[in-house]
C-alpha cells in the first residue's frame, strides 16, 4: 500500500480511530496487524522475510544480552516464516508459492535455529560476538540474495568474458521485496546497539516485531533506532490534539512534495534520462535539475508523511532531511540528506573502521570505504557504487584540497562565503545525482556528451519544459525560504494563523491540481 | 480536543467551503450537468417562458452562447451543425456555419444557422447534441464527420461513470473546484508546457494516451469504424424525422517526409459516399479545399481553419444547397415547395413531421 493511494487514507484514519480507542496493551497488537496488512498488501509473501529479519533480530538481541530464550521458544519463533509460507501456500494458491520455495523458507528457519544452539552449546567465551556474526551473517545474506545475487552473478560473468571465459549462466528471477534495505538496516542496528551495549535488548516478541514493521517508516525509513522508537512503542502515547496538527502538517507538506513536485518534475526527468531521447546541452541540465528536485521532494516528501502518519499515532519519527541543498560542503550535505542512512554508516561502519581517529590517510580511506557501500545501498547497479565513489571523492577533495577546506564553516550564522560555497556544492549534488540517475554508466557517458552540444535544434525545445519545472519547484523553495531559519523542514508553526491558512489552502490546491493517479516513490526501489 | 480545530485549520476549512458552495451558487448553470462531461441529455440548452431557447456553456458543452426560437418562424431555413472543434471555428461568425447562414441570407433565402459544435466531441457525444437538436424543427443538419475525437468520447464516458460511482478513489474529485482545477491545470498548463514527445514517450495520463493510439493504425481503424457506425445511426435517426443532411467529412493537413504538405480524409470521404442517399448529401473538406493554398487556410496541422478557409467551405455548402435545392426541396425564399419534391427531402416547416415536438 502506497502513502498516495486512496486505500492508504481508508487504512490509515482506520488504524487511528481504533488505535485511540484501544487500551495500550491493546495498541501494539494493532499497530503489527495493521503493519503486517500494510506491507502484506505488495506482496503477502514476502511479509516471510520481514518475519525471518524480526525472529534471527529478536533472538540474537536476547543472547546477545546473555538472556536466550529456551530452544522450544527459539525453534517455534525460527518457524514462523515458514509458516507464513506454508499459510500463503496452502490458503493462497494465487500467491504463486512453489514447494521449493516453502522448503526454502524452513529450511533458513531450521538453519538459524541449529546455528543459535550450536553457538549456545559450544562456544563458551564471547558468545556475544557470535551471536553478533550469526545476525549479521543472516541479515545480510537474506538482503545480498535478494537485492545483490544477479547484480554480482551478472557482473562476475561480464569479468569472465572480459578475459575470455565463456558462460551460459542465467540469471535466477528473483523480485526485489519492498523496503528490505530499511528494515535490515534498521534491525542490524538494533542488534549492535545492544552489543555495544548502547540499548537493552527488547525482551517483549510483540514490542519487537512492530519495531521492525512499523508501517510509516518499513518501507522507506527514517531507519530508527531501537532506543528511540522501542520505548516508544512500550511506554504508549496519550492522545494530545498536537499529534493530530503536527502530523496532518506533516503529512500535508509531505503530499505537496511528494505530488505536486516530484511527480511533476518527474516528467522530464524520466524524459532526459530515457536511453530512447537524444540529448543536448540544455535538456542534460533541465533533466538533472528536475531529478534533484523529483528525489529530493520524493524521498523527503515520503519521510514527511511517514513522521506524520506515526505522530498521528503519538510516536516520533527521527527527521531525516535537512534543507539539503542548502549545505555548503559534502559533509553537511550528508548531515542533511537521508540523515538516518547516513548516521546509520557513521556509527555502524565509520567509527567501527576507526573514523576519523587514525592517521590522515585512514580517514580519508575510511570515508571512500563507507561511500562506496552507502552507494551500493542504494541498488544493484554499478552507476549507484560510482555515486557512492564520487561523494567519497568529494569528501576528501573538502578534506584534502585547502582551498575547498576553506569553505568548510560550522553550522551557523551565513557567511559571504556560503555565497559562493552553496552553488558549488549544489553543482557538485547536481552532477552526483546525474550519475545516480544514469540508467547505465554508458549512458551517463552520453549525459556528459551532450553537455558539449548546446544546439537548441538538436532536440525538442526546451524553455517551455522550463517553465514547467519552475512553476513546481519555486512553490517548494518560497516554503524552504518560508521555514529554513528553522530545524524542521516542514515546520510553520511560527507563521501567523492566517497566513499558514492560507498556505495550506494553497498546498492542498496545488496537490489537488496534480492529478489522480498513484505514483510509486523511488525509494521503495531500494 | 477543541484545540484540534486551530484557526489555520478553520481557514482552510472556510476558503474551501466557501469557493465550493460559491461555485456551486454563482455558477449553478455552468455546474448543471458538468460531471455528465458531455453525455448530460439536456444541457446547455435553456428553455424560456418567451418560447426562446438559449444555448450556453454547461455541462461540458462550450457551445457558443446562442439564442433562436423554440418554433422555427415559418418559411426560415433552420440549419443546425453538429460537430467538433472544427465546425466551432475561431468564433461563432467566423466559422462556416455563421457564414453559410450570411451567405444564404445574402443570397435572399432567409435562414438561420445555429452552431451546435463542441470542441472535443466525437461521434458518440455528437449524437447525444443531435438528439437535443432535433427537437427544435431543423430544416436542415449538417453533420461534421470526424473519427479524431474517439479518445476523447471515451475519457470522458469514463469520467462521467467514475463521478457517478462510489469508489473512493474519486471522492476528492466530487469537490467541484478541486475537478475544475485539475482539469485546468492540465489543458491550460501541462498540454502547452510540455512538449507531446515528452507526453506521448510516458502516457503520463489520458490525453497522451489518445495521442499515442493516434499513432496506432489498429486504433486508427477503430475509430474510422466506431466514427462511421455511429454516423450511420445519426443519419438514420435524422432522416427518421425525414429530415435533409449534409455530411461534411473532415481532412486534415499533413506533411510528408519531404516537408510537401498534403490533405488527408483517413478515407472519411469514401464512407460519407456510401452514406449517399435520398435526403442525405456528401460535402468532401478534402475536395473543396484541395484546389486553395492550403497552408494559409488551416491553422496547423490539424483539421482546424482560420476563416477564410471557413469561408470556402460555407460557400461550397451553399452551393450543395443550390445544386441540390430539388433534392433538398428548397428553391427561394419563402416558397414552400410540397408537392414539387417528395416531403421526406424539403427544407420547410410544412416538412416537420410533429411540428414544435421532440
Amino acid at each position: 500500500m502506497s502513502f498516495v493511494s486512496w486505500q492508504y487514507f481508508i487504512f490509515l484514519p482506520a488504524v487511528l480511530i481504533l488505535y485511540w480507542l484501544l487500551p495500550a496493551r491493546r495498541r501494539l497488537l494493532l499497530l503489527l496487524a495493521g503493519s503486517y496488512f500494510f506491507y502484506a498488501c505488495w506482496d503477502v509473501r514476502f511479509l516471510a522475510l520481514v518475519l525471518a529479519t524480526t525472529v534471527i533480530d529478536y533472538n540474537c538481541g536476547l543472547a546477545i544480552a546473555g538472556r536466550e530464550n529456551r530452544p522450544w521458544q527459539v525453534l517455534g519463533l525460527s518457524l514462523l516464516p515458514g509458516a507464513w509460507v506454508l499459510g500463503c501456500y496452502v490458503l493462497l494458491p494465487q500467491a504463486g508459492i512453489t514447494a521449493s520455495l516453502l522448503s526454502i523458507s524452513l529450511g533458513v528457519g531450521l538453519a538459524f535455529f541449529g546455528a543459535h544452539e550450536l553457538i549456545r552449546r559450544l562456544v563458551k567465551d564471547q558468545r556475544a560476538k557470535y551471536y553478533l556474526v550469526l545476525s549479521v551473517v543472516f541479515c545480510l545474506a537474506i538482503l545480498g540474495f535478494f537485492k545483490y545475487c544477479n547484480f554480482f552473478v551478472d557482473s562476475f560473468k561480464s569479468l569472465l568474458q572480459g578475459v575470455g571465459f565463456t558462460s551460459d549462466w542465467s540469471l535466477l528471477k528473483i523480485i526485489l521485496p519492498v523496503g528490505i534495505s530499511f528494515y535490515t538496516f534498521q534491525s542490524l542496528g538494533y542488534v549492535i546497539d545492544i552489543y555495544r551495549e548502547h540499548s537493552p535488548p527488547c525482551a517483549d516478541f510483540l514490542t519487537f516485531a512492530t519495531f521492525d514493521a512499523f508501517f510509516p517508516q518499513m518501507v522507506s525509513g527514517p531507519i530508527e533506532r531501537g532506543k528511540n522508537l522501542i520505548p516508544q512503542l512500550e511506554q504508549g502515547a496519550s492522545f494530545r490534539d498536537s499529534h493530530i496538527q503536527d502530523g496532518l502538517r506533516l503529512m500535508l507538506v509531505g503530499f505537496f512534495k511528494k505530488i505536486f513536485v516530484a511527480d511533476n518534475c518527474a516528467i522530464l526527468a524520466n524524459y532526459a534520462f530515457d536511453p530512447q531521447t537524444s540529448l543536448n546541452g540544455y535538456w542534460a541540465v533541465l533533466g538533472v535539475v528536475a531529478f534533484a528536485f523529483q528525489i529530493y521532494s520524493d524521498f523527503s516528501g515520503y519521510t514527511d508523511i511517514a513522521r506524520g502518519s506515526a505522530k498521528l499515532l503519538g510516536i516520533d519519527l527521527m527527521e531525516n532531511f535537512r534543507f539539503p541543498y542548502f549545505s555548503r560542503t559534502p559533509s553537511e550535505f550528508w548531515g542533511r540528506w537521508h540523515i538516518s542512512l547516513s548516521t546509520w554508516f557513521r556509527d555502524y561502519l565509520y567509527i567501527p573502521l576507526g573514523g576519523n581517529r587514525g592517521a590522515r590517510w585512514e580517514t580519508l580511506r575510511n570515508l571512500a570505504i563507507v561511500m562506496v557501500l552507502a552507494g551500493l545501498w542504494h541498488g544493484a547497479n554499478w552507476v549507484f557504487v560510482l555515486w557512492g565513489a564520487y561523494h567519497g571523492a568529494l569528501l576528501i577533495l573538502y578534506r584534502v584540497l585547502p582551498a575547498f577546506n576553506r569553505l568548510q564553516t560550522k553550522d551557523g550564522p551565513w557567511a559571504w562565503r556560503d555565497l559562493l560555497a552553496v552553488p558549488l556544492m549544489l553543482l557538485f549534488t547536481f552532477v552526483g545525482w546525474a550519475i545516480f540517475r544514469s540508467p547505465s554508466i554508458s549512458h551517463l557517458g552520453l549525459w556528459f556528451g551532450a553537455l558539449g552540444n548546446w544546439n537548441p535544434a538538436a532536440t525538442l525545445s526546451w524553455q517551455s519544459s522550463a517553465l514547467w519545472l519552475a512553476i513546481h519547484v519555486a512553490p517548494l523553495l518560497l516554503l524552504q525560504i518560508l521555514t529554513c531559519k528553522y530545524r524542521d523542514e516542514a515546520s510553520l508553526a511560527h507563521v501567523p494563523w492566517a497566513a499558514r491558512g492560507l498556505i495550506y489552502t494553497l498546498m492542498i490546491l496545488l496537490i489537488v491540481s496534480s492529478g489522480e493517479q498513484d505514483k510509486e516513490f523511488i525509494y521503495f526501489q531500494f | 480536543m477543541k484545540r484540534l480545530i486551530t484557526p489555520a485549520c478553520l481557514t482552510v476549512l472556510c476558503l474551501l467551503v466557501l469557493a465550493e458552495v460559491g461555485a456551486r451558487v454563482f455558477f449553478a448553470e455552468d455546474i448543471s450537468g458538468r460531471f455528465d462531461y458531455g453525455y448530460n441529455p439536456q444541457a446547455g440548452f435553456a428553455e424560456h417562458a418567451d418560447g426562446t431557447v438559449e444555448l450556453f456553456r454547461a455541462g461540458g458543452r462550450r457551445f457558443y452562447p446562442q439564442t433562436f426560437q423554440r418554433q422555427r418562424p415559418p418559411g426560415v431555413l433552420r440549419i443546425m451543425t453538429v460537430g467538433d472543434s472544427v465546425p466551432r471555428g475561431p468564433s461563432l461568425k467566423g466559422a462556416y456555419p455563421g457564414l453559410l447562414g450570411q451567405e444564404l441570407r445574402r443570397r435572399d433565402i432567409p435562414a438561420e444557422s445555429i452552431n451546435l459544435a463542441v470542441p472535443g466531441y466525437g461521434a458518440r457525444r455528437c449524437q447525444i447534441v443531435l438528439r437535443q437538436a432535433l427537437q427544435y424543427n431543423p430544416s436542415l443538419i449538417i453533420l461534421h464527420f470526424d473519427d479524431y475525437n474517439k479518445w476523447e468520447d471515451e475519457r470522458e464516458w469514463r469520467r462521467s461513470q467514475e463521478f457517478k460511482g462510489w469508489h473512493p478513489r474519486h471522492w476528492l474529485m466530487k469537490l467541484f473546484i478541486f475537478r475544475r482545477l485539475y482539469e485546468a491545470k492540465m489543458e491550460k498548463v501541462f498540454w502547452p508546457l510540455v512538449p507531446e514527445e515528452v507526453r506521448l514517450r510516458y502516457a503520463v495520463n489520458d490525453a497522451d494516451a489518445q495521442v499515442a493510439a493516434g499513432a496506432d493504425p489498429k486504433e486508427v481503424a477503430a475509430r474510422i469504424k466506431l466514427a462511421y457506425d455511429t454516423a450511420v445511426e445519426n443519419v438514420a435517426l435524422v432522416r427518421q424525422r425525414q429530415i435533409p443532411i449534409i455530411l461534411v467529412t473532415q481532412c486534415r493537413l499533413e506533411e510528408d517526409a519531404q516537408h510537401r504538405l498534403y490533405l488527408t480524409d483517413h478515407g472519411l470521404d469514401q464512407l460519407g459516399e456510401s452514406l449517399k442517399g435520398p435526403g442525405v448529401f456528401h460535402v468532401s473538406m478534402k475536395k473543396v479545399l484541395s484546389g486553395q493554398d492550403i497552408k494559409s487556410i488551416f491553422t496547423n496541422f490539424s483539421g482546424h481553419l482560420h476563416q477564410a478557409g471557413h469561408q470556402v467551405l460555407a460557400n461550397a455548402i451553399c452551393e450543395k444547397i443550390k445544386a441540390e435545392r430539388a433534392a433538398l426541396g428548397q428553391t427561394g425564399p419563402n416558397v414552400a415547395v410540397a408537392g414539387t419534391s417528395p416531403a421526406p427531402q424539403t427544407l420547410t416547416p410544412e416538412a416537420d413531421p410533429v411540428p414544435g415536438k421532440p
